[in-house]
C-alpha cells in the first residue's frame, strides 16, 4: 500500500532501480508511512512481472504470495519477531523504556536466509524495521553481510531516527529520505479515517497522519489540556488524580505536557503554536503570569522523567510533582 | 549481472589503488619486500578507510604465487580466487555474528594443518571488537605463537573494546581518516572512469559530507548520482545533503542573535520542511558555535579559506562571548534531550526556545534580581571574613572559576574590566573604564584588594551584601560600586538552579580566558599574572610559578629563580613563558631570568603559606568551636588536629 503523499518518492525509487544499492535506508519521522512504503518496495522487488514503471503486477504467483504474508524470500526483522521476548539483559538501565530490541539471532538467521538460493530463483528481500531497534551485538553482526550480500540480495532498512544507527551501518546504506505529507494530504488523510476532531488530532501529532486514534484517550487529554489552562493547585491535583484513575501511563501525561510547555514558550518567544492551536486564545490569557525561566525549569524536570515514561512509577505522585513545577513558572506577579 | 553499488566496484586490488595510507602502506610493502613479517595484524579505523581491503590485499601479497611481494600480480590463481572471495586458505571471519568461544575454538583448532594450495593460512577477522571475553581469551595462545605458516589479520573500527593482551600480541595500524581532498579527488577518478559527468564543487561538498569516510564518501555518491539521474551538479548535491548547508544555521543564530523569536520558529519550520534531521542540525549548530567561539577568542585558528568566513565573523560580532558558550552547552544538551522529547520536532525547538530564553534582552533583568535573593540565605559559619580578606590569593583559573560560582562572577579584575556587550541591558561604558583602571592604582599594595580568598568565598558562599562592605575596603570606591552595580545585573547565581548556575560558569569561562588578549596592561602583579596565564603555560608555569619578579621595565622581565630551581629556568620553559606574556600582552616581551637567593616570595611559596594559613586557620576554628570543647570536656573526645583539611569546595 502507498500513501497518496508518497507518489513522488515512488517515482524517485523507481529511477533508482537500474542502479540497485545492496541496502537501502528509508528514513522519516514517525507517523509517515515509512513501512507501508518498504513493504511496497519488496513487493516490486520481489514481482515477477513488474509493470513498466517497476509497480508490482499483483497477479503473478509471487505477488499472491506477498498478499498472503508468506512470499518465503522475504524476511522482516522486527522486535516484535520473536514474542517470548525476555527483558533484555544489556539494557543495563533497566527502567529504560522497555523498547524492544532486534536481538542477534534474528540476525544470524537473516544471514543464513541470505547465503540460501532464492525460492523463487529470483530477488530476496530482507526488511529490518526498525532499524535503530537493532541491539549492538545485532547491529555489528550485521555489517558483513549489509556490506557485500550475495547477489540479488536487497536490504530495506526502516529507521525513524537514522542518527542513532551505528554510523559502519549508515556508511554502508544509500539514504532516501521520504517526503513528509503536506498539510492538506494529511487533513484529508487523517479524516477519510473519519477521526472526529480531525484538525486537533493532526495539529496534537505535529502533522503526521499516520496515528492511532483512541477517542478515550483523546477525552482525557482535552480534559488535561483545559485543567493545565485554568492553572490552580486544586485543578492540578484534581488532574493528576483524574490521570490516575484512567490507569494510563506517566508516558502519555508527560508527553502531553511536553507539548504544552513547548507551544506556551512558543507563544511566549515566538508567538506562534504547534500543537495546540484551539487552546491559544487561552494561552494567550496565561502568558503575563509566565515565567519564562521557571517554565524551562518544568520542562527540565519533564525531561529527566521522560525515560520513565513505561517504569512502575506512581504516576499520580510524580504527575503531581511535575504540576507543580508547573504552577512554580506562574507563581510570580504578572509582568 | 546485477549493479554493485560503488564502494564495493571500487574497492581497492592493489596497494597503489589505496587512497591515503600511506603510512600504512609503506610499511607492509617493506615488511612483505625484506620478509620480516609479523604474525598479527591489527588495523584499526573509522568506518570506509580501507581496513577490511588492506586485509585482502595482504592476504592476496602474501600468497601470490610470484612469491610474497608487496605487488600482487592479479592475474595467477590465488590472486583470481582471493578477489572472488573463494580462495580455500583465506579465512574472513565476521567476528561480529560468529562471537562466541565455540566459534574460535573450531576456526583455531585448523589452524596447526599446513595450508592447502597457498604459502599462508590467511586468518581475517573482522569486526573483532565484537568477540566475547571469552573468545578473544581463547585466541591468545595461537596469536602469540601462531605456527609459521599463520597470518592472522584482525581489523577493527573500536580498539578500545579489545583487551589488551590482544593489543599487545598484534603489530598494530591505525588508519587515518581520508582528508575531504583527498575523497574528492578520489571521486573525480572514479566518475570519469564510470563516464558520469560532474561539478568539481559538488564532489567538493560530498567529500565534506564523507567526514572521512570512502566508503561514505562513495555511498553518497551514489545516491547523489540517483538523485541527479546520471548526473553530478553542485545544487543537486547541496539539496541532497541539506544538514550540512550552513546557510540555515546562521539565519537561526541570527534570529537568536536579534531575539526574533518569530523569526526563530519560522526558521525552525524552514529547516523540517527541508527534511533535515533535527539530530544533525543540532550537532552542526554547536559545531557553529564552536567556530564563532573560535572566531571571537582565536580569529587566526580559522582557516581562510573557510567559505563562510565572511557570515561567521559578522555573526561572532553581534553574540556576546558568554552566549556562544551557553548556547553550545544548550545545544549538546538538547542533542542528548531529543530522544527524549514527545516528538523529534519539539525537542529540537524547545531547545531553541530554551537559547532565546536565556538570552540577554530575554532573561538579563529578570533574573538577576532572583540570584541576588537567592544568594542571601545562603548557609555557612560566619567566619572571621575581614582579617583573611586583606591576604588574598592569586587567583588559580580552577580557584576563580569556583569562586565565581560562589556568588560573584564580576569581582576579579580581568572579568570586570571585560566589557559584556551583550549581557548588559544598559551598557555602562565609562565606570567599566573607570574599573579597568583600578587594579593598576592598587600597584603598590601586594595584591588587588577587590580580589578575595577563594577558599573563603566558595565554601562559605558570603552574601552580596556581606561583599560590598568588603569592597568597599579598597580605596577604589568608584570602582567597588561598579562591581557592585554588575554584580546585579550579571545573573551570578549560587543556588542549585541549573540553568542560572550553568550561566555563571560560563560568564566565568569566558571570563577567566579573556577574549581580547590585547588589552591588557600589565600593572606589575607577578602571581596575579600567573595565575591568570597558568593553565595557556603548560609545563613552563613551573618556572613562572617558582620565580619572583625582581623588575619590569615595560619590556622586559627580570625573573629570579632560587637555586633549588635551577634545573627549571632552562630554555624551553623561558621560551613558552615569553609566548604566553607576549600573546597577553599583545606585544613582544622578554625575559631574563638569574638565579640567585631571594628576599621576595615566589607565587609557589605565596600559595604554600596560604595553604599552611589556611590550614591553621582551620584548625583554629575547629579547637575554639563550642561543640567540639564540649565534646572534649564532657565526653573524653580528643581532636586530632592533622585529619583537619580546610575545605575547597
Amino acid at each position: 500500500m502507498r500513501y497518496p503523499w508518497q507518489a513522488s518518492d515512488w517515482q524517485r525509487l523507481a529511477a533508482n532501480f537500474e542502479r540497485l544499492p545492496n541496502a537501502w535506508l528509508l528514513s522519516g519521522p514517525a507517523g509517515i508511512g515509512k513501512r507501508e512504503f518498504a513493504q511496497e518496495v519488496a513487493r516490486s522487488l520481489l514481482c515477477e512481472a513488474p509493470q513498466a514503471d517497476h509497480h508490482a503486477c499483483g497477479q503473478c504467483q509471487a505477488c499472491h504470495w506477498f498478499a498472503a504474508g508468506n512470499h518465503p524470500d522475504l524476511r522482516v526483522l522486527t522486535p516484535h519477531g520473536d514474542d517470548e521476548e525476555a527483558e533484555d539483559g544489556k539494557e543495563a538501565k533497566a527502567p529504560k523504556r522497555k523498547l524492544p530490541v532486534i536481538k542477534i539471532d534474528g540476525v544470524r538467521n537473516v544471514i543464513e536466509f541470505a547465503h540460501l538460493s532464492a525460492h523463487r530463483g529470483g530477488r530476496r528481500v530482507v526488511i529490518v524495521e526498525p532499524a535503530e531497534a537493532l541491539n549492538p551485538a545485532a547491529a555489528n553482526a550485521l555489517l558483513k553481510v549489509l556490506e557485500e550480500p550475495p547477489a540479488e540480495v536487497v536490504f530495506l532498512l526502516v529507521s525513524d531516527a537514522p542518527q542513532r544507527l551505528l554510523p559502519t551501518i549508515k556508511s554502508r546504506c544509500r539514504q532516501f529520505p521520504l517526503s513528509l505529507p503536506s498539510a492538506a494530504q494529511a487533513l484529508a488523510w487523517v479524516n477519510e479515517q473519519g477521526v472526529e476532531d480531525a484538525e486537533a488530532e493532526l495539529a496534537f501529532h505535529g502533522g503526521m497522519p499516520l496515528f492511532e486514534h483512541d477517542a478515550a484517550e483523546a477525552a482525557l487529554r482535552k480534559q488535561f489540556v483545559s485543567g493545565l489552562t485554568e492553572c490552580s493547585m486544586g485543578s492540578v491535583l484534581s488532574l493528576a488524580d483524574a490521570v490516575d484513575k484512567q490507569k494510563v501511563a506517566l508516558e502519555l501525561p508527560l508527553r502531553w505536557l511536553g507539548k504544552w510547555l513547548h507551544d506556551l514558550a512558543a507563544l511566549r518567544l515566538g508567538g506562534a503554536v504547534r500543537y495546540f492551536p484551539a487552546q491559544q486564545a487561552a494561552m494567550q490569557r496565561l502568558l503575563p503570569r509566565l515565567n519564562i525561566h521557571a517554565l524551562m525549569d518544568c520542562q527540565r524536570e519533564l525531561t529527566a522523567l521522560a525515560p520513565y515514561g513505561q517504569h512502575t512509577l506512581v504516576t499520580r505522585l510524580q504527575l503531581e510533582a511535575l504540576l507543580m513545577n508547573y504552577l512554580k513558572a506562574f507563581a510570580g506577579k504578572p509582568t | 549481472m546485477t549493479y554493485q553499488v560503488l564502494a564495493r566496484k571500487w574497492r581497492p586490488k592493489r596497494f597503489a589503488d589505496l587512497v591515503g595510507q600511506e603510512h600504512v602502506v609503506r610499511a607492509l610493502s617493506n615488511a612483505l619486500k625484506e620478509s620480516r613479517l609479523h604474525h598479527a595484524y591489527l588495523l584499526t579505523g573509522t568506518r570506509g578507510v580501507g581496513k577490511t581491503t588492506i586485509a585482502r590485499i595482504l592476504a592476496k601479497s602474501l600468497n601470490c604465487e610470484t612469491g610474497t611481494t608487496a605487488e600482487p600480480c592479479g592475474v595467477c590463481q590465488a590472486c583470481t580466487q582471493i578477489d572472488a572471495g573463494r580462495f580455500v586458505d583465506l579465512l574472513e571471519i565476521d567476528a561480529a555474528s560468529n562471537t562466541g568461544i565455540d566459534n574460535i575454538r573450531e576456526v583455531l583448532e585448523n589452524a596447526q594443518y599446513t595450508p592447502t594450495m597457498g604459502r599462508f593460512k590467511v586468518y581475517i577477522i573482522d569486526e573483532v571488537h565484537m568477540l566475547s571475553k571469552s573468545a578473544f581469551n581463547a585466541m591468545l595462545k595461537t596469536l602469540e605463537e601462531p605456527p609459521a605458516h599463520v597470518k592472522f589479520i584482525l581489523a577493527t573500527t573500536d580498539p578500545q573494546k579489545v583487551p589488551v593482551t590482544v593489543l599487545s600480541r598484534c603489530l598494530q595500524f591505525s588508519l587515518r581518516n581520508m582528508t575531504p581532498q583527498q575523497v574528492a579527488g578520489h571521486l573525480a577518478h572514479v566518475l570519469d572512469t564510470e563516464g558520469v559527468s560532474f561539478e568539481a564543487p559538488a564532489l567538493a561538498l560530498l567529500g565534506r559530507a564523507a567526514a572521512g569516510s570512502m566508503r561514505d564518501a562513495l555511498s553518497l555518491l551514489d545516491q547523489a548520482i540517483a538523485y541527479g539521474v546520471g548526473d553530478v551538479r553542485e545544487d543537486g548535491v547541496r539539496a541532497m545533503l541539506g544538514a550540512v548547508d550552513q546557510r540555515y544555521l546562521f539565519a537561526l543564530l541570527e534570529a537568536l542573535a536579534d531575539a526574533d523569536g518569530a523569526r526563530l520558529m519560522q526558521e525552525v519550520e524552514a529547516l523540517v520542511a527541508r527534511g533535515i534531521g533535527f539530530d544533525s542540525a543540532l550537532a552542526e549548530l554547536a559545531m557553529l558555535l564552536h567556530q564563532l567561539a573560535l572566531a571571537q577568542t582565536v580569529p587566526d585558528a580559522i582557516a581562510a579559506d573557510e567559505p563562510e568566513r565572511d557570515a561567521l565573523f559578522a555573526l561572532a560580532l553581534r553574540l556576546g562571548a558568554e552566549d556562544v558558550q551557553l548556547y553550545y552547552q544548550i545545544a549538546l544538551h538538547g542533542r542528548r534531550d531529543l530522544a527524549l522529547a514527545p516528538d523529534e520536532h519539539a525537542g529540537f525547538s524547545m531547545t531553541m526556545l530554551r537559547m532565546l530564553a536565556f538570552h540577554p534582552a530575554q532573561g538579563g533583568a529578570e533574573v538577576a534580581p532572583r540570584a541576588a535573593a537567592q544568594n542571601r540565605p545562603a548557609p555557612g559559619a560566619p567566619q572571621p571574613a575581614a582579617n583573611l580578606a586583606p591576604a588574598a590569593a592569586a587567583p588559580s583559573p580552577a580557584r576563580a572559576l569556583l569562586a565565581n560560582i560562589g556568588g560573584k562572577s564580576a569581582v576579579t579584575p580581568p572579568a570586570a574590566a571585560e566589557p559584556l556587550p551583550a549581557a548588559e541591558t544598559e551598557p555602562e561604558p565609562a565606570p567599566a573604564a573607570a574599573l579597568a583602571v583600578a587594579p593598576p592604582a592598587a600597584d603598590t599594595a601586594p595584591l588587588p584588594p577587590a580580589d578575595l580568598a577563594p577558599w573563603h568565598e566558595a565554601p562559605v558562599a558570603p552574601s552580596a551584601a556581606a561583599t560590598a562592605p568588603m569592597l568597599a575596603v579598597s580605596e577604589e570606591v568608584d570602582a567597588a560600586d561598579t562591581v557592585d552595580d554588575e554584580m546585579v545585573e550579571l545573573p551570578a547565581a549560587g543556588d542549585a538552579d541549573g540553568e542560572l548556575a550553568e550561566y555563571a560558569l560560563l560568564q566565568a569561562e569566558a571570563d577567566a580566558t579573556p577574549a581580547e588578549p590585547a588589552v591588557i596592561a600589565f600593572d606589575g602583579d607577578w602571581s596575579a599574572l600567573i595565575g591568570q596565564l597558568g593553565a595557556k603555560m603548560g609545563a613552563a608555569r613551573m618556572l613562572a610559578q617558582n620565580a619572583a619578579l625582581k623588575l619590569w621595565d615595560g619590556e622586559v622581565f627580570h625573573l629570579a629563580v632560587p637555586e633549588a630551581f635551577r634545573n627549571m629556568a632552562g630554555r624551553d620553559f623561558q621560551d613558552k613563558l615569553r609566548t604566553v606574556l607576549g600573546e597577553h600582552l599583545g606585544r613582544a616581551v622578554q625575559i631574563s631570568v638569574s638565579i640567585e637567593t631571594l628576599d621576595v616570595e615566589t607565587p609557589a611559596m605565596r600559595d604554600a603559606r596560604f595553604k599552611r594559613e589556611q590550614l591553621a586557620e582551620a584548625r583554629l576554628i575547629m579547637q575554639n568551636d563550642k561543640v567540639v570543647q564540649q565534646l572534649v570536656q564532657e565526653m573524653g573526645a580528643t581532636l586530632l588536629a592533622e585529619t583537619i583539611q580546610p575545605v575547597q569546595e
